[in-house]
């Protein structure tokens, strides 16, 4: 009996220890914080691993619209998509960003495929629904110190799903169908006589 | 005198708040806003162009004004023709965009 009680004394010590040791390394302004350093190995495993976790949790209820695939959604969400998406998660045509090679973490490529861009995306579970509904909430609520803002509070859930419809065709379209189903005005270019 | 200036600046406050939360109105883009360049679709391979697949459907759709000025430019699905109530009959999918 002993022994177990020295085994927990020690126990004890080594996690007071330990979270003294955490607090001192976070109030020494040692960790580089700069977007400009990558994380270590472990605090990215760390900050991945809750966020995945996280958004995996709480979008797995949600509904999909039957009508997801439809020409009115797509010109919605896409007129939407290229206002306020395409200076992070490009367009046709485009590789980079000064967003995209600025920020860290670097927002995904959304105009390539989950497996070109090594992003999951809820492929890990091979899920094309997953990867919807992952959509869907990430865009509603947004990923805290990512630089992905939450538009929920500002964009109806029928408009967001508007962009996770148009989200899906994406990385088919060539630069000259992403011009035509993004443009917001109602009058062609194309009248050249 | 205080009291009397704190009630307009709360309202003002509040009218910020409530306004700034507000969803970006898809109008406050039109100023600047693109025209779609329709013309890129004669370049596009006809062969390939599927009239049941909501991307074409997307681009007649915003192509619409552009292919009535010509003549058997294009043909729509009759699904998504008859949604607009604007069929364009073509028995050539792909001939010359000529005005």
């Amino acid at each position: 009996m002993p022994t177990l009680t020295a085994f927990i004394r020690s126990l004890l010590i080594a996690t007071v220890i330990g979270l003294v040791g955490a607090g001192l390394f976070i109030y020494s302004g040692l960790y580089p914080i700069g977007a400009d350093v990558p994380h270590n190995k472990l605090s990215y495993w760390l900050l991945e691993t809750l966020r995945e976790r996280s958004i995996a949790r709480a979008a797995s209820d949600i509904q999909i619209p039957s009508n997801l695939n439809t020409s009115d959604r797509l010109l919605a969400g896409g007129a939407d998509y290229n206002d306020m998406c395409t200076s992070c998660h490009l367009k046709p045509g485009k590789n980079e960003s000064d967003f995209t090679i600025g920020l860290y973490p670097s927002p995904p490529n959304l105009t390539a495929t989950a497996d070109a861009h090594g992003h999951e995306h809820g492929s890990d579970t091979g899920s094309e629904e997953i990867a919807i509904q992952r959509q869907f909430w990430i865009i509603k609520h947004g990923i805290k110190a990512s630089g992905m803002p939450a538009w929920g509070p500002t964009h109806s859930d029928d408009r967001i799903w508007n962009m996770v419809a148009f989200l899906q065709r994406l990385p088919s379209l060539t630069p000259d169908q992403y011009q035509i189903l993004t443009a917001r005005g109602n009058t062609s270019d194309s009248h050249d006589h | 005198m205080k009291r009397k200036l704190l009630s307009p600046v709360l309202v003002l406050a509040a009218l910020g708040v409530t306004f700034s939360a507000q969803a970006h109105d898809p109008k406050e883009h039109m100023k600047d806003a693109e025209n779609p360049n329709c013309a890129a679709m004669k370049d596009m391979d006809h062969s390939k162009m599927d009239m049941n697949d909501p991307v074409m459907q997307a681009m007649m759709k915003q192509c619409m004004k552009d292919m009535h000025h010509s003549d058997g430019d294009y043909s729509m699905s009759h699904e998504d023709a008859s949604e607009d109530g604007q069929k364009k009959a073509s028995d050539e999918q792909h001939s010359e965009h000529q005005h």
